[in-house]
């Protein structure tokens, strides 16, 4: 008697697992989220590439389209986002006081601020790192080809002890040669008084274009220091956070996939690959096992493109920064951007 | 008006070069404001370009005002909706009315006339800017730049000078605990720094407050920064009252006023006549602290200029954006400044009458 009663309580609750609803863990902020109507987003106040607010006073950026693709796919609509410009010391508290949903700023992925500040991290949208500027005519492929070049750094800043740590650690003669402040180190490296200058990746990039011939100049596309970025969740709500987790993970995976916002309606009729499929809704129901509609993912790369459309319009070879790829390549092509398998 | 009449020359010649060491003085300090002004002028002005839409259109060596010339709405209302503009500068016109009739006023009436724009700018201008009752709602966080600036000052002020005017009648007050409140409150808000109350109040309070109970962040930038003025604003008040002679107030009370009249008609116009110079210090301080409201996300006029010189289509901007940011806060604080002065000189000379 017993056993038939398990029995059917399984087979009732094996039918009703597709059906959901039921079996949805409770998510205070996704609830929050659809009744506002809108998704509260933290971004930096003003980074170029990664979140700036253009001539419209529109909010831009690799960091901004990121909330952008996430409020499509709750929401329905990538416009549906309220963005709060937070500056370094008030991201944390503003993020734990739950006056943002999630954090997209450019804010290096540590343990100890996983583990004390009752944050997580949700992946990685950018592989920031510390990295070289150097001539073109100089035939500098890697950092490790620096030896005998001189490097100019601001005095007593984390790059010059970086660099520095760097280079003995490889027994490479180096001349690191210091300045009062940043924008005198690269004003020197402009005027030819070193072979190169050293930032991480993003803030690179803004100074290659202040230069007096940007294109004359390269980023060492392999960095000396390991800064990866993404977003930030507070702790608690674990649908919410798989939301968060899954977002990005699905624009990198339409990248992989070749799915696009031009082609994303051919696609999602005519695909044959089972993966594409699941991930624009036309086969089972990965949306709503996250309590979101089906079309969430197709929704987010409808209305903000791939990880790449996203990277080459906003930091990449679109844009006046035009970062290399580099190690935000996809892992098939030289790259570190992964995504687990959409099954 | 270049052969300079003798008269004229000798003038200038007894001021600036009477003896010889006053001379070199003078030399001296024309070197180094050449040496300060003319790359300075070069760069603004000489070496600028102010042709054009683009930063392809700057020419390098000198200032490129074409930025500052997209920019000018963001630098004036920040992000606020370009259809709902209007509304931002009929706010504008409708401050500088109040502001010309609170100056113009008759001093008999200016009283009525204070109250008058201190209930009614807030309440229209709030309606205006912020919507609603049949205008588009606009949030406060799209409020922004030079508007956002004249907002939270005039709003914190409008805070401030009345109660920093109790907190200083309060102080001097023969009721032990209305005297020690007040004591207890300018001694805390003044041993506050501003960053730290703003900070508290945007970051704190949420925190502690019941989830879905929520004060308008702009609001509590607003209030925090009016409660840490009135306590300086009643000092500043508390200089005129103390410089009164003690006379003046036993006379009024010998023709039988009250202690509300005698305050109304004898004490507050003389001792605000004395405060006024500190007062409008205060004031002024004030209006550069609004700009700590930028570490709370709130985009006022050097918020706007620190988002927009991000913007990688126009790299390089940032000391455009400074300078012009800093000239306008420059001309608010200049002005203010005159006014005060031409104030006092009128009320020096009603005294003098």
């Amino acid at each position: 008697m017993k056993k038939t009663t398990l029995t059917l309580l399984a087979l009732a609750g094996m039918a009703a697992a597709p059906a959901m609803a039921q079996t949805l863990a409770p998510s205070p902020t996704l609830d929050a989220i659809k009744a506002r109507g809108s998704l509260e987003c933290g971004v930096h106040l003003g980074l170029p590439g990664f979140s700036f607010a253009n001539d419209k006073g529109e909010w831009t950026g690799l960091d901004v389209d990121y909330c952008k693709a996430l409020a499509a796919a709750i929401l329905g609509d990538a416009n549906k986002v309220k963005f709060t410009p937070t500056s370094v010391q008030q991201r944390w508290p503003i993020l734990q006081s739950g006056q943002v949903d999630l954090l997209s700023r450019n804010t290096t992925i540590t343990f100890s601020r996983n583990a004390s500040l009752g944050i997580n991290f949700q992946g990685i949208n950018f592989y920031e790192g510390q990295t070289f500027i150097v001539r073109k005519s100089a035939n500098v492929k890697a950092a490790k080809d620096l030896d005998g070049a001189s490097v100019c750094v601001a005095a007593g800043s984390t790059e010059e002890k970086n660099a520095a740590d760097w280079f003995r650690e490889r027994s490479m003669k180096v001349t690191i040669t210091n300045f009062q402040k940043n924008d005198d180190a690269i004003a020197a490296y402009d005027a030819g008084r070193c072979d190169a200058y050293t930032a991480g990746i993003g803030a690179l990039a803004g100074q290659r274009a202040k230069l007096k011939v940007p294109g004359d100049h390269i980023i060492l596309a392999e960095p000396i220091s390991n800064d990866p970025q993404g977003p930030v969740t507070r702790y608690g709500d674990e649908r919410y956070q798989a939301v968060v987790r899954w977002v990005l993970n699905g624009m990198i995976a339409a990248e992989a996939l070749g799915v696009t916002s031009k082609n994303v309606d051919d696609m999602k009729a005519n695909s044959k690959n089972a993966e594409v499929r699941r991930l624009l809704g036309a086969e089972g129901n990965f949306g709503a096992m996250l309590g979101l509609s089906n079309d969430w993912m197709y929704n987010a790369i409808k209305q903000v493109g791939n990880y790449a459309e996203s990277y080459d319009r906003t930091v990449g070879k679109d844009s006046a920064l035009k970062i290399e790829r580099g190690q935000n390549q996809l892992w098939t092509k030289g790259g570190l951007l992964f995504t687990p398998p959409f099954q | 008006m270049m052969p300079a009449t003798p008269s004229t020359f000798r003038r200038w010649q007894a001021r600036l070069f009477s003896t010889p060491l006053q001379g070199a003085i003078t030399l001296v300090i024309l070197a180094a404001l050449t040496v300060a002004a003319v790359p300075l002028i070069r760069w603004a002005l000489i070496n600028a370009t102010w042709q054009g839409t683009t930063r392809a259109d700057c020419v390098p060596g000198g200032a490129c005002w074409v930025f500052v010339k997209a920019r000018f709405l963001q630098f004036m209302v920040g992000f606020y909706p370009e259809a709902e503009r209007w509304r931002a500068g009929l706010w504008a016109l409708l401050a500088a009315l109040a502001l010309i009739a609170l100056i113009k006023a008759p001093a008999k009436h200016r009283g009525s006339v204070a109250l008058g724009v201190v209930v009614l700018l807030p309440s229209l201008g709030i309606w205006l800017l912020a919507g609603g009752y049949g205008l588009k709602p606009v949030e406060t966080r799209d409020w922004g730049g030079l508007m956002l600036t004249m907002f939270i000052s005039i709003h914190a002020a409008f805070i401030a000078i009345p109660l920093g005017i109790l907190l200083a009648l309060g102080r001097q007050s023969k009721l032990p605990v209305i005297r020690l409140i007040s004591i207890l409150f300018i001694e805390f808000w003044r041993g506050v720094p501003i960053i730290a109350v703003i900070f508290l109040a945007s970051l704190l309070l949420p925190l502690i407050m019941p989830s879905g109970v929520g004060v308008d962040r702009l609001a509590r930038a607003i209030i925090g920064l009016g409660l840490v003025i009135a306590a300086y604003m009643a000092e500043a008040v508390r200089g005129g009252l103390q410089a009164l002679p003690s006379g003046q107030a036993e006379a009024a009370t010998a023709l039988g006023l009250g202690y509300w009249r005698a305050t109304r008609l004898i004490i507050l116009p003389q001792a605000l006549r004395i405060s006024l110079p500190a007062m409008t210090n205060e004031f002024i301080a004030l209006i550069k602290n609004t700009t700590l409201v930028l570490v709370v996300s709130i985009l006022d006029l050097l918020g706007v200029a620190q988002a927009s010189i991000a913007d990688p289509n126009w790299v390089g901007m940032s000391m455009e954006a400074f300078a012009f940011s800093g000239a306008l806060y420059w001309l608010i604080c200049f002005a203010i400044s005159r006014w005060s002065l031409a104030t006092e000189a009128s009320l020096a000379r009603a005294t003098e009458r």
